[in-house]
């Protein structure tokens, strides 16, 4: 069984090929978390929720008795969305933040794609190997970068792999 | 990397293939023969339609065609700082040494100039037309072009005529600017071996029926030629090749001197089919008012015919007229008389422009232009105070933004992070293969 380890700042790659009665080879790049990234998006949160915080307290001392109660209640509400749309933006950050992509190439049997989310939900997908035409190195052009993408070409459509980013 | 003489050069324009005309053609021609003399190229263009990405061209060449979507006639949305991140991204990543940017109409050239520049890389900007003074439109284009110009390296007009038109707009020193004509491909404009014979002379009119091509010219011209020569010792036929807006003046005329059976008109002509239009022909009409470098003309001399123009080419090939109706009819008729003495295959031999001649020569200036000295932003920026009192200070302060906006580039996707390219070599077998494989595919076609 031979390992290989590659690492740099964004990315660690490991590499397992398996030999013996039940041959495996598996390829995984697990993105090193950064930490400036988490720190900012809680700084935004905690932002959302100190502005919330701050108008309502704003107007409580503000305003007097006789409307206090219709101020609360919309002070209440928005107070109440903001919160909710701060847990809703975490949550579909994690959502999608990739903590680990595997490659596991079965020979004879077909390539399985794994990815791993930080919220613990694992997404798996299996290609027989009947099925897999080509892989191939893709440059993708966006409007603001280029960058190179591993594709499988699949028989009755095309299909993108690994590293997201 | 080894050889320090191979330049690596990015083409840039809003014009080229799958578009078609002169500058696409001369990116295209030009490319080629400085891939065949060693150099590595990459052309840079915005996405057509569904062709977006990277396509790779004959004899290696790379396209990048960026998904930027053309607003105005086939030129990119300028956005002045939004092509910075992929510009650097294809720099770095192709090792790009040199920039060499076509067409002051172009909006991707001019950035990609300006960002070239920011980043330290050498600059070449060639100039295929002519542009006036007068109208507002002109006015703002020789503005941006006194912008991008300020600080080139190397500049190269097609012509003469063009270099005087360009130094005047932009006043840049002439001494910077370098002539190289345009050139025609002559292994695909070859005259026939036998000329059409019969006792008739077929004037032929290849383009774009617009007024600047002097479409109005020929609507008086043609029936004054026809009424000159009656169907009585030969016949004077005139074939009309390519559409626009003058068209319907054209057929109206037709209408109007009943010519239908002397004047045909073919409507637009894929450019593959030119030369069969041309060698169909003796005479070639160009009526032209103003073009910086015309290539019909080149195209129909190689093909053998003689050339009644408002234009240049060398005495013996070439009958020269005023853009005025009276005068290009008597250049007609003088042409009509020394067409006897004309041979096609002499004309097409005599090897004036050449790419592999312009490609040598294109290298020269690049050498000069890699050659000029390293400066600094601000040994830079007194060059763009010179351009004007307001304009001067605000082009100061497009480029100091820019080079903010560079610097925090370089520091949020920092240039270690871009995967640099492998150099894809074509090998010589690889070149036979794939035109063994184009002549199966020829022999099918014809088989069929």
């Amino acid at each position: 069984m031979t390992k290989i380890q590659l690492a740099n700042l964004q990315y660690l790659y490991k590499h397992d090929d398996c030999e013996g009665p039940h041959p495996l080879d598996t390829h995984h790049i697990v993105i090193q978390q950064n930490s400036a990234r988490v720190f900012l998006v809680f700084l935004f949160a905690l932002l959302l929720f100190i502005n919330a915080i701050y108008l309502c307290l704003l107007n409580v001392t503000a305003n007097s008795s006789s409307r206090s109660s219709k101020w609360l209640g919309t002070l209440g509400t928005i107070f109440l969305l903001s919160m909710l749309s701060n847990a809703c933006l975490v949550k579909s950050y994690y959502g999608t933040l990739i903590e680990k992509e595997s490659v596991v190439i079965i020979p004879s049997l077909g390539v399985q794609l794994e990815a791993h989310y930080w919220s613990g939900r694992v997404v798996r997908s299996f290609i027989p190997i009947d099925k897999i035409l080509k892989p191939v190195l893709k440059e993708n052009v966006t409007p603001f970068t280029c960058y190179w993408s591993l594709v499988l070409l699949v028989r009755g459509k095309k299909e993108l792999n690994l590293a997201f980013e | 990397m080894g050889d320090p003489k191979r330049h690596r050069i990015l083409m840039v324009s809003d014009f080229f293939y799958p578009k078609f005309g002169g500058v696409e053609n001369h990116i295209y021609y030009l490319s080629q023969c400085l891939l065949k003399l060693g150099h590595k190229v990459v052309v840079m263009t915005h996405a057509y339609g569904n062709r977006s990405g990277v396509r790779y061209m004959t004899g290696g060449l790379k396209v990048y065609y960026v998904p930027w979507k053309p607003f105005l006639m086939q030129n990119t949305l300028p956005t002045f700082y939004g092509t910075l991140p992929i510009i650097r991204t294809i720099l770095i990543r192709e090792q790009i040494s040199l920039v060499h940017g076509h067409q002051a109409f172009s909006t991707l050239c001019h950035e990609a100039l300006m960002h070239a520049r920011t980043m330290g890389y050498k600059v070449v900007f060639t100039d295929h037309s002519l542009y006036g003074f007068a109208d507002v439109g002109s006015i703002h284009m020789n503005k941006v072009l006194q912008f991008t110009l300020a600080d080139v390296s190397q500049a190269i007009c097609v012509s003469h005529t063009s270099k005087e038109n360009t130094v005047l707009r932009s006043g840049l020193p002439p001494e910077k600017v370098y002539v190289i004509p345009n050139a025609v491909d002559t292994a695909m404009f070859k005259p026939t071996a036998e000329r059409p014979s019969g006792n008739e002379i077929v004037i032929v009119v290849i383009s774009r029926l617009v007024y600047r091509k002097g479409a109005d010219l020929l609507v008086e011209v043609i029936p004054e030629v026809c009424r000159m020569y009656p169907n009585i010792y030969f016949k004077v036929r005139f074939i009309v090749g390519g559409d626009g807006p003058k068209r319907v003046r054209l057929e109206e005329m037709r209408e109007k001197h009943s010519l239908q059976d002397r004047v045909e008109m073919l409507g637009a002509v894929p450019h593959a089919r030119v030369r069969s239009v041309l060698i169909s022909g003796h005479i070639f009409l160009n009526s032209s008012l103003t073009e910086a470098f015309c290539i019909a003309i080149l195209e129909a001399a190689s093909c053998g015919l003689l050339t009644v123009s408002t234009r240049v080419l060398p005495d013996d090939m070439i009958v020269l007229a005023e853009p005025d109706p009276t005068d290009m009819v008597q250049a007609i008729k003088k042409a009509m008389s020394i067409l006897p003495m004309i041979d096609p295959q002499d004309m097409h031999n005599r090897k004036l422009y050449d790419w592999h001649d312009v490609a040598k020569r294109t290298e020269i200036v690049y050498d000069r232009a890699l050659k000029c000295a390293n400066q600094n932003l601000l040994e830079r920026l007194s060059r763009y105070l010179a351009c004007g009192a307001w304009a001067g200070k605000l082009f100061c302060l497009v480029m100091i933004i820019d080079f903010l906006l560079w610097r925090l580039l370089q520091l949020w996707k920092p240039a270690e992070d871009i995967e640099v390219v492998p150099d894809i070599v074509l090998s010589h077998d690889e070149d036979r293969e794939i035109s063994q494989d184009f002549q199966v595919f020829n022999k099918d076609h014809s088989l069929r």
